[in-house]
């Protein structure tokens, strides 16, 4: 059985061999840099220059080699940016922070001592706008022909060699997420209360932006089958939404059902879609209008334990994550026993019936040591195999 | 009842509609600090209370928030007069501030919005805060510090910063109140903090509770 076949009947709530294994299939469920690094020198590999795929994660690019050490079974093929954007790092004048813009004029950092990731700083639409500035603000051209360089030969060398299964990614963050990340945190959320339509002209631009680009990225692989479908967003904090649901009823959505209708007229893909924290309340309306896959499946979150979730909601939705409490147990203060014991419980809940796809709860962090991870690694494919 | 239409516009997220209450309620000769005290504070504690409900998320809790700091523009001027009763001395002070390292400040933004509503004084020392900085605020009078952080990663810093507070001498001078997505109490414990919250309604209440606030009031 190939990494295909194994991925296509995992994700149709069969059984396969074992269960499908991913690390870098999507910008959500990978490995930063760091923690990379250290992998690589554990596993006796090549040392060489790390690839940054997400530079505001700090993502490593998975390597050939450690992808078939560890038989991953995903291969992600996202989109690029545009050929004239390109990032300027830049260092704040007390050299603490290394910034950027990106090409929705966010501005990112990251502190230069210790840095992990880059957060916001700088919101293009933050504090009292009108409709016309949301009418002038520019976003990037998500047709522009370098986006889509080289992604349909990447695609059919996957199908045809490595036959791993195709992940395709978005263009963008999710639109709620762009929303908050254009708007600043503090006038979006107030906004989503007090002036929705505002927040609705605004997700009509970032929806145009992200159907455009599905549109074009259908086009561009034509013909080759694509497994998955990366959707994302995050909807949900530690105890609890951060949305009311009934605004995400009202205010979101139609958006996401109007998009993942496109996507399930244009391609047999699996729609995946991630929201980290406490999203239980909405897994019945994503599961309505046409989610396939749920990740990061945070279960140290609020009411996302993974047993009753696989019992009410297995039938309807694969699970893709929630492997290892990446929070409280996937760390370097737990030892490789404890992620043991941690990784065995998660899949005796998970793994019956097949719909579960194996990774951590969200990328794995740079404090996680390479022990811990080949522990779980270890554990999934003693624990992971099917006994049909 | 003016008080209770004006308590009501908070609770509704009325932006407009509180301040014009509060200009009616001066006009009609109400004193700033009742409307403060008798209104707008009870309002922003029973939003804290729905939000713990889960009837008000983070939208409903930031409009109320901005319909309460839009009326305390009107209020602001006469608080601060020399014929107000109001006691600025006596208003309990909290600095906030994510620690060394984490540049998340959602989470502290609300717990500082939600202490504003309740009558605190907060100083805001911003994103990756050195533990310096925590001293400082003490030193300018914070009886209460609160410590921010969303990553497993950064949270160690907090026992850091605890520390440098207790090698400055000043850790006996001030309360300490720890929050962010993955802590929790035994964290807190752990790392000798005096409190740990959940969110930015039970910070509050913890706040209150350990500066002995309501108390001191004699309520």
């Amino acid at each position: 059985m190939n990494s295909r076949e194994r991925v296509l009947l995992a994700l149709n709530h069969k059984e396969p061999d074992r269960i499908p294994y991913d690390m870098g299939g999507t910008v959500v469920t990978g490995i930063q840099a760091k923690a990379y690094a250290r992998l690589r020198k554990y596993l006796d590999l090549p040392e060489k220059e790390i690839i940054i795929i997400d530079i505001l994660q700090q993502l490593a690019q998975v390597d050939d080699d450690v992808m078939d050490r560890m038989g991953l079974d995903f291969r992600n093929i996202s989109p690029r940016s545009t050929a004239s954007f390109k990032i300027e790092l830049k260092l704040t004048p007390d050299g603490r922070y290394s910034f950027f813009h990106d090409e929705y004029q966010i501005g990112w950092r990251m502190p230069v001592d210790g840095g992990m990731y880059y957060d916001m700083f700088d919101h293009p639409l933050i504090g009292n706008i009108s409709e016309e500035d949301v009418d002038r603000y520019r976003l990037p051209d998500p047709l522009d022909p370098s986006r889509f360089e080289g992604l349909r030969e990447s695609a059919q060398k996957v199908l045809e060699q490595e036959k791993r299964a195709l992940v395709i990614g978005n263009i963008s963050a999710g639109i709620f997420e762009l929303y908050l990340w254009t708007r600043g945190f503090k006038d979006g959320y107030t906004e989503w209360a007090e002036n929705p339509s505002m927040a609705k002209k605004l997700l009509r631009k970032y929806s145009d932006l992200q159907l455009a680009y599905w549109e074009r990225m259908f086009e561009v692989m034509e013909g080759i089958p694509i497994d998955v479908v990366q959707m994302a967003d995050d909807l949900a904090g530690q105890n609890g939404m951060l949305i009311s649901p009934g605004s995400y009823r009202r205010q979101l959505k139609p958006f996401h059902k109007e998009m993942f209708d496109f996507i399930h007229s244009k391609t047999d893909a699996k729609i995946f879609f991630h929201s980290c924290g406490s999203i239980r309340p909405l897994i019945p309306d994503l599961i309505e209008i046409g989610v396939d896959i749920l990740n990061p499946v945070q279960v140290s979150a609020a009411n996302m334990d993974s047993a009753e979730l696989k019992r009410e909601f297995g039938k309807d939705i694969c699970f893709w994550g929630g492997g290892v409490d990446t929070q409280n147990v996937f760390d370097e203060t737990h030892s490789p026993q404890q992620v043991r014991a941690d990784v065995r419980k998660r899949l005796e809940d998970w793994m019956p019936g097949g719909g579960f796809v194996f990774n951590t709860v969200h990328n794995i962090q740079g404090n996680v040591p390479p022990e811990n991870i080949m522990a779980m690694w270890e554990t999934v494919r003693e624990c992971g195999v099917y006994q049909n | 009842m003016e008080l209770k239409t004006i308590y009501d516009a908070v609770i509704n997220g009325e932006v407009q509609e509180t301040q014009d209450l509060i200009r009616e309620a001066l006009a009609d000769g109400i004193p700033a600090e009742t409307i403060l005290h008798d209104a707008l504070i009870p309002a922003m504690t029973q939003v804290g209370c729905l939000f713990e409900a889960q009837e008000y998320y983070v939208p409903e809790m930031l409009v109320s928030a901005k319909a309460m700091q839009t009326g305390m523009q009107s209020l602001k001027p006469l608080l601060a007069s020399e014929e107000s009763k109001f006691d600025r001395q006596a208003s309990p002070k909290a600095a906030l501030g994510t620690v060394k390292g984490d540049l998340h400040d959602i989470g502290k933004d609300l717990v500082i919005t939600m202490l504003e509503g309740a009558g605190f004084q907060v100083m805001d020392l911003g994103v990756d805060v050195q533990p310096e900085k925590f001293i400082e605020a003490i030193q300018d009078g914070a009886q209460l510090i609160g410590l921010s952080a969303m990553l497993t990663t950064t949270m160690l810093n907090m026992r850091s910063t605890i520390e440098a507070l207790e090698e400055a001498g000043v850790r006996e001078r001030v309360k300490v109140l720890v929050g962010g997505a993955p802590l929790n109490q035994s964290y807190a414990d752990h790392i000798g903090a005096d409190g740990f919250a959940r969110d930015a309604s039970s910070a509050v209440r913890k706040a209150q509770e350990l500066l002995h606030v309501n108390e001191a009031k004699g309520e």
